[in-house]
Formats: C-alpha cells, sequence, structure tokens
C-alpha cells in the first residue's frame, strides 16, 4: 500500500467510529444531523473540495460532484423526515472504501505487469585491472568487454569472446529451454546466465540492446487503443449527463405532475446519481487489454497496441511468407548439377558470387563450399531483388539465379530435376548447370496451421518467391489452403491487397513473414506479425505483433490470447451494464435503496476489475 | 516532435479519458494519448512551440485533475 492508501485507510477507519457514535447518541430531534457532520466531513471533505473545485473549472457531471450531491441530498431528505442521515455518510464511506480497493487492485496489477516485464538489467560488470566493477550499461560502448556470471542477466547485446554457457530465454521467448552458447555466438540482453562464466563482446549500446526494444514496445502499446476502449470512452461522455438529466426529472416532474411525495423521488434521483459513474467500464477495459498484452509478452509474444489484440482476435485469413516462417530458412545445397565443369568449380563460382549477399540461398552456399572467400576475388557484387546476384569472379562475369533471371538474360537453362530451389550459373553469359538448395518445413508448422483452422481461420494462404513446385509440395505436405508461388516483393503486396479485398467485412486478415524483405506486406495487412523477433531489428520496427523464437504455433496461441481478452472485456461491459441498468431501472419504480446503487457503482467497479485481471493469466502448455 | 512524460497520481481512469480529449483539442497538438494503466502521456506536438504547448496541456490536465502532476 502507498502512503497515499494507508492515509485513506486510517481515515475510513475514523470515520466508521465517529459514525457508530453518532449513531449511539440517543438525543432526537431537527438537529440531530450535526452528530454526522464530523464522521462525513471526515471521509468526504476531499469529495466535496474537488467536487465545488471542478465545478469552478466547468466538470460538472465528474464523480465527486455525482457523489456530493448524493449524499448532501440524503442529508436534506433525512432532515424533511424520509431519509436517514446514517445512509448519507454511509454512502460516502462506502465509496471511498470502493475507491481505495479500486486504486489497490489497479496497483498490482500494474505491478505484476511489471514484474512479467522485469527483463531491465541494473549493471553490467567491467573488468578493471582485475577487479570486476559494476557499471551502469548505459555507460558501456560497443566493443567494451563485459563480464556475465552465472546467475546473472546478459544486459547488452553482443557475441561470447570467452566461455560457454546456456542461456535461460524464458523472460523473452516464453521458451523453458536453455540455449546453448558458445565462444563467436550472438547473445541477446535479457537472457540469464545459467552455468558458466561468459566474457562478451558489446555489439549494440544499451539503447538499441533488444531488451530496451521490448520495453519500450511494451510500455508503448497502451498508447495505441482498442476499438472497445474508444468506445467505452466515448460511452462515458454521454452516459453520465443522460443519467444526471433523468435524475433530475424523476425528481422534479413526477411531483409535479402527479402532487405530493417530494422526498420519495428525490431520493430515487439521488439513487440515480449514484449509479451514474460510468467507471466500472472505463477502468476495467484498458485494464483487461493490458493484462492481455502483459500476459502474451511473457509467452514471447510481444504485441504493440490493444488495437492489434482486438483485431486478431477477428483474425480469418492468414497469410503466410514460406523461407523462414513456415520452413526452417535453413538451406542446404542437395544437389549440383554441372555443365561443362565439375561439380567443385560450380559451387566455388556460385558461393563466390553471392558471398556479398546475406540471403540465406547465399549463405547455404558458402557453407556447402567450406571456404572463406579470398578477397579480391569477387566485385562487383549486385543485388536485384527476386531474380539473383551478378558479380566479378575472378574476371569474369558470372550470374547467379532464379529461372527469371536466366530468361531475362536471354540464357537457356536446364530443366530443374529436384523438388528445391535451383540457382542456375551462368559464367560469361554462358549457361554453367544449377545448385539445387532445398529447405525444411518447422517441427510445428504443421500443428499451428490445424491450431489455427480450429481456432476459426477459414483461409490459411502461402506466398513464396521460391518455384511452383517446391511451394506447391510444401503447402500441400503443411495442409494451407492456397498457394502463390514464385512471387516478386512487389507482387506479395498486391497478392494480399487482392486477398483484403476478399474477405469477409469485418474479419481481418493477419500475414506472418520472418521481417526479411517483407516490411510491406507487414504493414499492409491488418495485423503484420513478425517472427524471430530475437536478433532483426526490421521484423520489430515493422510488425505489429513480433514473436519473439521462431515457432509458428505462437500465432494459434496469440489468437487464444486475443480471445479470451476480448471476451473478457465484453463480460465487463456486458456485465456492469446490466447491473447498473437494473438499478436504475429498479430505482425509478422505487424498489431499489441507497445500498444497492453504491454496489451498483463500486461493487461492480471492484468485481470488473478482478475480472479484468485474470487477462493476465496465460495457461502454460 | 513526440514525447513521452511521466503522470504522478493519476487515479481515475475516466479523468485520463477527459484529459486526452483537452490535450487533443490543444492547438499545434497532432496526437496525444493519456494511459491510465501505464501513468503515462505521450504528445505529438509542433517542435517549435512544445515547451508552450506542454504549458497548457499541464494547465488542461490540472482542470481535470488538479492533484495529478506531469513530470517533465
Amino acid at each position: 500500500m502507498t502512503g497515499k492508501q494507508k492515509k485513506m485507510l486510517l481515515r475510513i477507519l475514523v470515520s466508521g467510529v465517529l459514525l457508530i457514535a453518532a449513531v449511539l447518541v440517543p438525543y432526537e430531534g431537527p438537529w440531530r444531523f450535526l452528530l454526522f457532520l464530523p464522521a462525513y466531513f471526515t471521509i468526504g471533505w476531499d469529495v466535496l473540495w474537488r467536487a465545488i473545485v471542478n465545478i469552478g473549472h466547468g466538470q460538472v457531471f465528474d464523480e465527486n460532484f455525482l457523489m456530493a450531491l448524493a449524499t448532501v441530498g440524503a442529508f436534506c431528505t433525512g432532515f424533511f423526515g424520509h431519509g436517514e442521515y446514517p445512509e448519507a455518510v454511509f454512502v460516502m464511506l462506502f465509496y471511498q472504501v470502493g475507491e481505495l480497493f479500486q486504486s489497490y487492485a489497479v496497483g498490482k496489477s500494474r505491478k505484476s505487469i511489471a514484474d512479467l516485464m522485469d527483463i531491465r538489467p541494473d549493471y553490467a560488470n567491467v573488468e578493471r585491472d582485475g577487479v570486476l566493477e559494476q557499471v551502469d550499461p548505459e555507460d558501456i560502448a560497443i566493443g567494451d568487454e563485459i563480464v556475465i556470471r552465472p546467475g546473472e542477466r546478459i544486459p547488452l547485446d553482443g557475441t561470447v569472446a570467452e566461455g560457454a554457457s546456456s542461456l535461460d530465454t524464458a523472460a523473452l521467448t516464453g521458451e523453458s529451454l536453455p540455449r546453448e552458447v558458445g565462444e563467436g555466438d550472438a547473445v541477446t540482453s535479457g537472457c540469464v546466465n545459467i552455468s558458466g562464466l561468459l566474457r562478451v563482446k558489446v555489439s549494440k549500446p544499451f539503447e538499441e540492446s533488444t531488451v530496451s526494444k521490448i520495453l519500450d514496445l511494451v510500455e508503448n502499446s497502451s498508447s495505441k487503443k482498442a476499438r472497445a476502449e474508444n468506445f467505452i470512452t466515448k460511452f462515458a461522455r454521454y452516459y453520465t449527463p443522460l443519467v444526471v438529466c433523468s435524475a433530475l426529472a424523476l425528481a422534479v416532474l413526477p411531483p409535479l405532475l402527479l402532487g405530493g411525495g417530494w422526498a420519495d423521488w428525490v431520493q430515487r434521483a439521488l439513487i440515480f446519481l449514484v449509479v451514474s459513474c460510468p467507471c466500472a467500464l472505463v477502468i476495467s477495459v484498458p485494464l483487461s487489454f493490458f493484462g492481455g498484452i502483459g500476459g502474451a509478452s511473457r509467452q514471447g509474444i510481444l504485441v504493440k497496441g490493444a488495437n492489434y489484440l482486438e483485431a486478431l482476435a477477428k483474425a480469418e485469413t492468414m497469410v503466410f511468407d514460406k523461407t523462414g516462417t513456415l520452413t526452417q530458412g535453413v538451406f542446404r545445397v542437395a544437389g549440383i548439377y554441372p555443365q561443362g565443369r565439375t561439380e567443385t568449380e560450380l559451387l566455388e563460382m556460385a558461393a563466390l558470387a553471392e558471398s556479398y549477399s546475406s540471403h540465406p540461398i547465399s549463405r547455404s552456399l558458402k557453407e556447402a563450399w567450406g571456404q572463406e572467400p579470398q578477397p579480391g576475388r569477387a566485385a562487383g557484387a549486385e543485388e536485384i531483388p527476386g531474380r539473383g546476384v551478378r558479380a566479378q569472379v575472378d574476371g569474369r562475369a558470372v550470374c547467379a539465379g532464379n529461372q527469371k533471371f536466366m530468361e531475362e538474360l536471354g540464357i537457356a537453362c536446364a530443366p530443374c530435376q529436384q523438388a528445391g530451389t535451383a540457382v542456375h550459373v551462368a559464367v560469361d553469359g554462358a549457361y554453367a548447370g544449377y545448385l539445387v538448395i532445398a529447405d525444411q518445413p518447422k517441427e510445428d508448422a504443421a500443428q499451428a496451421i490445424r491450431d489455427l483452422k480450429a481456432a476459426g481461420v477459414k483461409q490459411t494462404v502461402m506466398l513464396t518467391g521460391d518455384r511452383r513446385e517446391v511451394g506447391e509440395s510444401t503447402a500441400q505436405a503443411l495442409g494451407l489452403d492456397a498457394v502463390y508461388t514464385q512471387l516478386l516483393p512487389a507482387e506479395k503486396v498486391e497478392k494480399v491487397e487482392a486477398l483484403l479485398q476478399q474477405k469477409q467485412p469485418k474479419t481481418t486478415l493477419a500475414f506472418v513473414g520472418d521481417g526479411i524483405n517483407d516490411a510491406p506486406v507487414l504493414s499492409r495487412a491488418d495485423i503484420g506479425i513478425a517472427m524471430g523477433g530475437l536478433g532483426s531489428d526490421a521484423a520489430i520496427e515493422a510488425a505489429d505483433i513480433v514473436l519473439m523464437d521462431d515457432k509458428p504455433s505462437k500465432i494459434a496461441k496469440a489468437m487464444f490470447i486475443a480471445r479470451r481478452t476480448l471476451a473478457i472485456v465484453r463480460q465487463n461491459i456486458i456485465f456492469a451494464l446490466a447491473i447498473k441498468g437494473l438499478v436504475l431501472l429498479l430505482s425509478a419504480m422505487g424498489l431499489s435503496n441507497m445500498w444497492e446503487a453504491v454496489f451498483a457503482d463500486v461493487g461492480v467497479a471492484v468485481l470488473a476489475i478482478l475480472n479484468a485481471m485474470r487477462a493476465l493469466r496465460v495457461p502454460q502448455d | 516532435m513526440k514525447k513521452k512524460f511521466k503522470m504522478v497520481d493519476l487515479d481515475c481512469a475516466n479523468c485520463a479519458a477527459k484529459m486526452e480529449n483537452a490535450i487533443r483539442k490543444i492547438d499545434g497538438v497532432q496526437e496525444a494519448t493519456v494511459s491510465f494503466m501505464a501513468q503515462r502521456l505521450t504528445v505529438e506536438a509542433e517542435d517549435s512551440r512544445f515547451e508552450e504547448i506542454m504549458d497548457q496541456i499541464v494547465k488542461a490536465c490540472k482542470k481535470v485533475e488538479p492533484g495529478c502532476q506531469i513530470v517533465r
């Protein structure tokens, strides 16, 4: 409890004692209400004060004003012989108890979300003259060497310079299996070092390290509001004045038209006022979304805003990139088919031509070749997106790329005889043969598609730049509904736009990619989901939802969290409106009392908050 | 220019929504969000008059909830 909350608790207790004392004094008569004033002012002075100040500011229909009016009104009806004085004090007392509980519960859930995201490192160890010194991570520069002892959190991104250990990445990915790292491996800030001592050469300053990016993203997520949230604030703007006006009408019209019974109707109107505060709704909706986003981030699913969570719950079309998303993205050279030279020559030629590219295909060629490209052998490399690479290798013009590339160059190539990606090579304008590179689907890819279908996704589509045979065989193996192959990056955007036109209204389309080359598609889709956020800045920038590990099965989980959060939001809206509506109706008919009204206001808010906190908990599998 | 501010003692969710509306109406403010959960104000406003706009924002928030402070 904060100091402010403790003070309020004290005031509640003192006021309660004063109230009991006042009830026990046996004085009856018109001045009896004076006995209750000490208790009333102890608990309610700030409410009264704020009500007056706010009216001065032109804020008429706020909750302070409503509570002040309701309780002062209760005193007046008591004075004229109808209501009871204790009721006025009790209403204020109960209101403050409810407010206290609200602020406690909200503070608590704020803290538990902050704990979930407790990945901010406090210090980094730097060795100076053989002694370890603790330094603020923000003071570390690129190239510095830091030491991470077992049990400590890695403060900055870097590469292991010395030592081997296993890392706990659970805080980032939700993955419980530790990751083994050794010399030369990249490590991500936010992971916990489990076993061995690591010396890490820092590769990014603190502000650009993964941990800062993630924290920034989660903290900013609350500024992107969901439709439900905007609806509620808009609703609140009309609801309160409307109820206050009906209260006024209820107090004045029936006695004027029907005659007599002022006090009774005024009492009913006061009950209206107590119920008119929209706080339960206004508080519980953002709290639910906040909880949902917090729970998702614990699973390694980063959601950039409540609006994306809302959109994901309605996704019925799911479009996938193939490479690196549904497949491992690790290409291996599976076959070499040279024409007029040896296999090694062809492989060397292709690997050197592609040596400047970071494309997965290029990497697999380099890997298969198994040598470091000697400087100077390859020059003038030029990457042609969706086609291939052109470079000077040992002074000869080498082109390596897909069939389209060869056709454009006017070179006839041999038909590919093996399932996989063919890299055709031409040397000085003459065909030199091709290499086949194959990729495997991820282990959980087929299961992920099945889960999504079970979760209500109507259409699953795969887009790939790959050849038709490869794309179609992968799509069939994984059970996708449709596949479009041999697409250039720009054509992927066109395909997604066409699919956006086709989808049912009120449903959404999500695109899942790995963040490499598909940033335009990620931003064009209703929801862009990027995979493998660990290490890829492009993915974190471009996407709306980032999966920290490479598992497509996390998408179904994200959808589950989104749906559950939305269900909780809906429950809260309906529950709060129903109770309030019921009490309004009953009190208009004179069937409810002040107690029920206070419950409808504060009690409902508390229950809605408790319900909203469920969104934080995500069942582990 | 986009800036973030911490808000202290922002106690009521409805007030946060009211503040947000009031801030958005201020001349020169392009975008503003008040997050009750994160206790945070995000403002995007004209660079040249940012400080002046912030003064107006503080005033607008004081009007809605006098106890709430924006840490600048």
